[in-house]
């Protein structure tokens, strides 16, 4: 299953490409589409997310979704979070892969739901007995999560007593109690203040490297911050017909492969020329899709 | 807020006791008649016999609504609910008679009655705290593997807990309100409600004044009970509440 991709030599130099490979598949969609209400909202959408490898680091996959508000990012979402079956094509987790359930693929939706009766660490035990672990293995791996996300000293904390970024955390940590390796989030830097993005990507990154088969999706509209945490962008948007007007259901309009661009694993990307060149040209892109 | 009650209550109390209106017991008279209410006529024994019909009425209905409300969740019980929730404009006057020819014991007429009294208020605000749920929160539940039943008994069941007490706190309140009403269709079981329509029926004002009295303390009492146990219970419910 080993697919040797583009490699290079050092890493840790923006613009140069470090050295990489990408085996198995851990996530795609084939051929997905979906309407409602009579109206298509997805079609035909083909994406795939494979397992990146690189020597001597621990590298999780971070995948940005990208489109403009309303064309169907929070759609295609949820048919990846198993939430929402797809009129037509499949979605397939793990390899080899399986039809995706709910369950299967942790969320963290806009607001960070939690279950607001729960302390802190029993939102984290409901998780992991759901996931099939017996109390005591729960409540400890619920207090290594905590350690790991600095919240231990919030444990005890109901959500309500949490700040917007220590929920985040908690929702990020309770989903990975229960899903393993695959988590989706729908718009995490909506309504941060720039540092605070950083901050936000920056715990993606890690969260992400904490084992080599976490697979982040970053659905956002949010395009200097997806480029910032991203290895891999889609394009989410819709067809133009002869006269230029939107054909109904978008599917992926591009992808930009980070990696190859020596654009990935980079801290302090942000000023990159060429991240910066990207940026410009997947905003031009944004008013057509 | 303590203060601000307190002063409120003074100022209440004094207009009470310098009012020029005759009309209106002055507080010692009512302080009067209360203590021979109860040494002579058994005030706090009828008390007691309507406290205890009201929370077994209150029992009776909470157990019904919540099932009825927590079964809302299927779309065959929501018609149901509708249909018990409409029953708030019906005439309660209406009702005695029937109870009557299917309950032999005047204890469970009275019962039945506060029981028809509280459901109907009981589901109409269950059920709507239970539609106002947004789906985010069961789909929350969902992608932590959690079953349908399971997802009714976290997000629905424990989730409104706080807010079931809340329902329950304000229907207990309505009880009183009917109980007096209901025992006096039925005055030979006694209670607070015969006590009063006795106290009316030859003019003592007085009685009257504390009788009611004596009704709004044990509410307000049994409304302050139910607080503490909500916020023993469920503290997490007020954390988002400025004015509590």
């Amino acid at each position: 299953m080993t697919t040797p991709a583009t490699a290079a030599t050092a890493a840790g130099i923006a613009g140069e490409p470090a050295a990489y490979e990408l085996r198995s598949t851990l996530l795609a969609a084939r051929g997905v589409s979906l309407s409602l209400g009579g109206a298509p909202i997805l079609r035909g959408v083909d994406l795939e997310v494979r397992d990146v490898v690189r020597p001597g680091v621990c590298t999780g996959q971070v995948v940005a979704l990208l489109g403009p508000s309303g064309v169907g990012k929070t759609t295609l979402f949820r048919v990846l979070a198993g939430l929402q079956r797809p009129d037509a094509g499949t979605v397939l987790i793990g390899n080899p892969g399986v039809p995706v359930e709910r369950g299967m693929v942790g969320v963290v939706a806009q607001n960070y739901p939690l279950f607001a009766h729960r302390s802190v660490l029993g939102n984290l035990v409901v998780a992991g007995r759901r996931a099939g672990q017996s109390r005591a293995a729960a409540r400890e791996r619920a207090l290594e999560m905590l350690r790991r996300f600095d919240l231990i000293d919030r444990a005890g904390l109901y959500p309500a007593q949490l700040s917007g970024g220590q929920r985040q955390r908690v929702a990020i940590a309770q989903q990975f109690m229960c899903s393993e390796h695959f988590l989706l989030l729908d718009e995490p830097f909506s309504g941060l203040d720039p540092i605070a993005v950083e901050k936000v990507a920056a715990m993606l990154v890690e969260v992400a490297n904490l084992d080599e088969l976490n697979t982040i999706i970053v659905v956002t509209h949010d395009i200097a911050a997806a480029l910032e945490v991203a290895d891999t962008v889609w394009l989410l948007g819709r067809d133009r017909d002869a006269a230029g007007a939107p054909i109904p259901g978008a599917r992926i309009q591009g992808t930009y492969d980070l990696m190859a661009c020596g654009l990935a694993w980079h801290q302090g990307i942000a000023c990159s020329p060429r991240l910066l060149e990207m940026a410009a040209e997947i905003r031009s892109r944004f008013g057509k899709l | 807020m303590g203060i601000l009650v307190t002063f409120q209550a003074v100022v209440a109390l004094a207009i009470w006791w310098m009012s020029p209106l005759r009309l209106l017991p002055r507080p010692d008279e009512v302080a009067r008649a209360f203590r021979t209410l109860w040494m002579q006529e058994g005030l706090g024994r009828e008390l007691w016999a309507s406290f205890s019909t009201n929370l077994e009425a209150l029992g009776i209905a909470m157990a019904i609504s919540l099932a009825l409300s927590y079964l809302t969740v299927l779309p065959f019980f929501r018609p149901i609910a509708a249909a018990v929730s409409k029953g708030r404009f019906l005439a309660f006057i209406g009702f005695p008679l029937l109870f009557t020819l299917m309950f032999a014991n005047p204890h469970w007429i009275k019962v039945a009655l506060l029981v028809l009294a509280m459901t109907v208020f009981f589901v109409t605000s269950m059920a709507s705290v239970i539609l106002e749920i947004p789906r985010e929160r069961l789909e929350h539940a969902r992608t932590l593997r959690m079953g349908e039943w399971r997802v009714v008994g976290e997000v629905v069941v424990l989730g409104t807990a706080d807010r079931a007490l809340e329902v329950t706190r304000q229907n207990a309140a309505i009880g009183w309100m009917m109980l007096t009403m209901v025992e006096g269709f039925y005055r030979g079981e006694g209670g607070v409600g015969a006590l009063l329509l006795n106290q009316n029926k030859h003019f003592l004002l007085a009685g009257v004044f504390a009788i009611q009295l004596t009704i709004l303390t044990v509410g307000l009492l049994q409304d302050y009970g139910l607080g503490v146990l909500g916020r023993t219970l469920f503290p997490w419910a007020g954390l988002t509440v400025e004015r509590r």
